[in-house]
């Protein structure tokens, strides 16, 4: 096992990129190696040491050995996990744009909010992020069509717009509230909302479920009622309670699922 | 500046120079049979060495690349390159950044390359990019077969008119010649529809694509300019289109050529892959390639380019637009339209054609039928309709293809669909391209069949656009699958590119960035009648264009550094 521990010394205004520091590339990395590292800074590099503390304890034959510990605020640091395949990586703060993006497996663990795009098009792993997140979390890119494929997201605060965009697999899990176009274009996978929905969820979906335990203002045109359920498994998940469960968008011939809280949404009974 | 390239293996088709060990002498960016002792020696002992690529037909700049990049930012990021000291930061795969198009066609030994369908309402547009793009001379086409006008003067049957407005429109446009697309069929798309052959009028206008394609035809070789006719045909990608391809092809073989062009042809049709399709529908589809090929061999007045499918997920843009929406009930990909006022309506959608695909198997061998079944490779030109059916990086994968028929039935047999197989006769083919034959096809005849007397070959008086490439042939069986791979890297990667006497890449890098020239027509001779045609039109032109006439035009500073062909069409 290695720990190698980023501490934030020096904040910088303009972000740091950190997509070159994940466990698949720095897990043979000694403290030399570290401190000879020049970061991504805007459209320039600078030494890593200009920023960070750093310590490197114990031994890793590959990235699932390593873990990465980012200490101090790193809301100008984007792209901390980009692609990782393994290890893990705990940010103890806020981290900025793309945590997590293209990520293949291993675990990313945030203790604050994070920026947008947190796992975009994810493949694998898992992502938890202890705060709010912004928008476009566990989307595609934009402009493409493929989002999301697999892996899982658990925010325990509140999440932004057009949550899990073009998903095609994978799990997302909100803790808290959610705004617009969650599960717009989806095709598959499984989305559970805990708290309250502004708008629109859903929008264009093919298939998928979407779950939302917590009160939604608006409802788009192109779901069907299909009648209460109590109770219901979905999609291998043991829900309680008493649920809503609308069919669409069929606007696009959708058979996507789409599950409200009944309590909650006595407004559709 | 001097150059003399020492002890290469030419190929010049042009020349019937066919792999002989000889110099290549270059002075003042002409190629010449005598150099100064000042001459800088390039040592390309054994080297292969040809004119510089000549590209009939690819889409690189306008207003359908412009928004194919704002429409596919996902395709944005691929091929990314950064700057270096020469050259800027390259993007994009299947729509390529302006300076990653120039650096791609430099480092493939490419030095020309026609820009198949402007609109003239945006020409400006498309010079533009091409002022933004370096190190190759384009050839822009202006798109004529769906224009009200043009549908106007065919109606009236005013040959003498229409050539008028040709002329004048070429001026305006700052185009070097003519292109149809889906001639009646755009303009019925302004209605929701589309024409079906080459005898279905366009609604409300009681025009065919034939009348239109006939008219213009007898116009260019009025004009005598000096490209061809350059026709996509109507029912692009429809199984059963064969015979509007073949209908179309011999509605013009009574056309006599005009007596001063150099080309051979009076009509060249563009991606002919897509319009050799057989069958009644995709369930039944198969190979309409062998009669089309028959008719080619047959009539020296026809040449083509295949439009090679390259097995990628690329990117369709056409002014047909009624076919792309066509294909975006077929895939549900996301699907942009651009509507272009009286002159042709275009489409766009990402495609993803996949060797495993049934239909896309059927196209990529029907691409290489077409290759292997034309017997004279001076009648067929290499290209993918760049990006439509591939991107045209993707050249060199396919002369390793051309050259090996061990690799295509590797190919056939662990690779594609057995469509391939079962509905073409590819796999009877076991012709084989030499490197003359892929010099025929990617420098020679493209130039021919554009009418450029200074390229795509290596005699006195040519331009220096030169390729050398990192192979020696007389060592290399090109015939080997293994060696597949290796063909489709050297030349990716020139060992030099010389453009117009000046080495713009070396060992597959750029090594120097010059402005791309603008080739237009000048036709002189009509300037009365072009005047009375522009008075007439003008209170059409008034009424339906959105902008002024006189903001319409291209101006001078558009098109520097130009290329002027003048032609007198009086003579
Ligand atoms: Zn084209």
């Amino acid at each position: 096992m290695k720990t190698i521990t980023l501490t934030l010394k020096k904040f910088s205004s303009i972000a740091l990129e950190f997509e070159e520091l994940i466990p698949d590339t720095i897990y043979n990395w000694s403290k030399e190696d570290f401190e000879n590292y020049q970061v991504p800074v805007g459209n320039s590099k600078f030494p890593l040491t200009n920023y960070f503390d750093i310590e490197v304890e114990g031994d890793a034959e590959g990235p699932e050995d390593v873990k990465m510990i980012l200490d101090g605020d790193m809301s100008r640091v984007k792209y901390i996990g980009y692609r990782m395949t393994a290890g893990e990586i705990i940010v103890n703060g806020d981290a900025d744009l793309q945590a997590g993006a293209e990520m293949i497996g291993g675990s990313l663990k945030i203790n604050g909010n994070a920026e947008s795009y947190v796992g975009r098009e994810m493949r694998g792993g898992s992502i938890e992020v202890m705060g709010n997140v912004r928008e476009y979390c566990g989307t595609s890119y934009i402009g493409e069509w493929r989002g999301m494929s697999g892996g899982i997201i658990k925010v325990h605060g509140n999440a932004g717009k057009q949550l899990a965009d073009c998903m095609s697999g994978g799990e997302i899990y909100i803790g808290g509230s959610c705004d617009i176009l969650a599960g717009i274009h989806m095709t598959k996978g499984y989305i559970e909302i805990g708290g309250d929905v502004t708008r629109w969820p859903g929008g264009q979906m093919k298939n998928g479920a979407i779950v939302i335990k917590g009160k939604l203002s608006s409802l788009l045109e192109g779901f069907e009622n299909e009648g209460i359920f109590v109770d219901p498994d979905i999609e291998g998940k043991q829900l309680t309670g008493k649920y809503i469960k609308y069919k669409g968008d069929i606007g696009v011939n959708g058979k996507g699922s789409l599950w409200l809280n009944a309590e909650k949404n006595r407004n559709l009974l | 500046m001097e150059y003399i390239l020492k002890n290469g293996i030419v190929y010049d088709p042009t020349h019937n120079v066919a792999g002989d060990k000889k110099d290549v002498m270059i002075k003042d960016g002409k190629i010449v049979d005598n150099v100064s002792s000042d001459a800088k020696v390039l040592d390309v002992t054994d080297k292969l060495v040809m004119a510089a690529g000549v590209d009939v037909h690819a889409h690189i700049a306008g207003p359908k690349l412009c928004l194919g990049r704002l429409y596919r930012p996902e395709d944005s990021r691929a091929g990314l390159v950064a700057k270096t000291d020469i050259t800027r930061a390259e993007t994009g795969f299947s729509i390529p950044s302006c300076s990653a198009t120039g650096y791609r066609y430099s480092r493939m030994g490419y030095g020309t390359v026609t820009e198949a369908a402007v609109p003239p309402l945006e020409a400006k547009h498309t010079h533009e990019e091409i002022m933004a793009i370096p190190n190759i001379d384009v050839s822009p086409l202006a798109l004529f077969g769906n224009n009200w006008f043009v549908l106007q003067f065919v109606k009236a049957n005013d040959l003498e008119g229409l050539a008028a407005f040709v002329a004048a429109w070429l001026k305006l446009s700052k185009c070097y010649g003519m292109k149809v697309v889906n001639p009646c069929g755009s303009e019925a798309w302004g209605w929701g529809m589309n024409v079906h052959g080459i005898d279905d009028p366009a609604p409300h206008w009681d025009v065919t694509g034939r009348e239109v394609v006939r008219a213009l035809t007898q116009v260019n070789e009025m004009l005598g300019l000096p490209h061809s006719m350059h026709v996509h045909p109507n029912d692009l990608g429809h199984p059963g289109n064969y015979p509007t391809t073949i209908g179309t092809l011999d509605a013009v073989k009574d056309i006599k050529k005009n007596p001063n062009v150099i080309r051979d042809q009076t009509i060249h049709c563009t991606h002919l892959q897509f319009h050799c399709y057989g069958g009644t529908s995709w369930r039944d589809a198969k190979s309409g390639a062998a009669p089309v090929a028959d008719y080619i061999n047959k009539n020296k007045h026809v040449t083509c380019d295949v439009g090679q499918v390259t097995f990628d997920e690329t990117t369709t843009m056409t002014a047909d637009a009624p076919m792309e929406y066509d294909l975006y009930k077929l895939s549900g990909l996301k699907w942009a339209n651009k509507d272009i006022e009286l002159e042709t309506a275009a489409g766009l959608i990402p495609i993803i054609y996949s060797p495993k695909a049934p239909v896309n198997a059927l196209q990529w061998a029907i691409g290489l039928e077409l290759f292997l079944m034309i017997n004279d490779p001076w009648q067929v030109v290499l290209t993918t309709d760049s990006p439509n059916a591939g991107p045209f990086i993707r050249y060199p994968r396919i002369m390793s293809w051309l050259m090996s028929s061990d690799r295509r039935t590797e190919m056939l047999e662990n690779e594609v669909h057995k469509w391939a197989t079962k509905r073409t006769d590819l796999a009877s083919l076991d012709r084989v391209y030499d490197w003359n034959d892929i010099a025929t096809v990617t420098r020679s005849a493209p130039a021919k069949i554009l009418g450029l007397e200074q390229r795509g070959h290596l005699g006195v008086g040519a331009n220096a656009d030169v390729a050398v490439y990192d192979i020696e042939p007389e060592n290399f069986d090109a015939t080997k699958a293994s060696n597949a791979s290796v063909i489709e890297d050297v030349m990716g990667r020139a060992a030099y590119t010389i453009k117009d006497g000046e080495i713009v890449v070396k060992d597959g890098k750029i090594v120097k960035v010059v402005p791309s020239r603008h080739m237009w027509t000048n036709v002189t001779g009509f300037e009365e009648q072009e005047k009375k045609v522009l008075e007439d039109i003008m209170p059409m032109f008034n009424r339906y264009y959105t902008i002024k006439f006189e903001n319409y035009k291209v101006f001078d500073h558009y098109i520097d550094p130009a290329i002027e062909f003048k032609i007198d069409a009086g003579k």
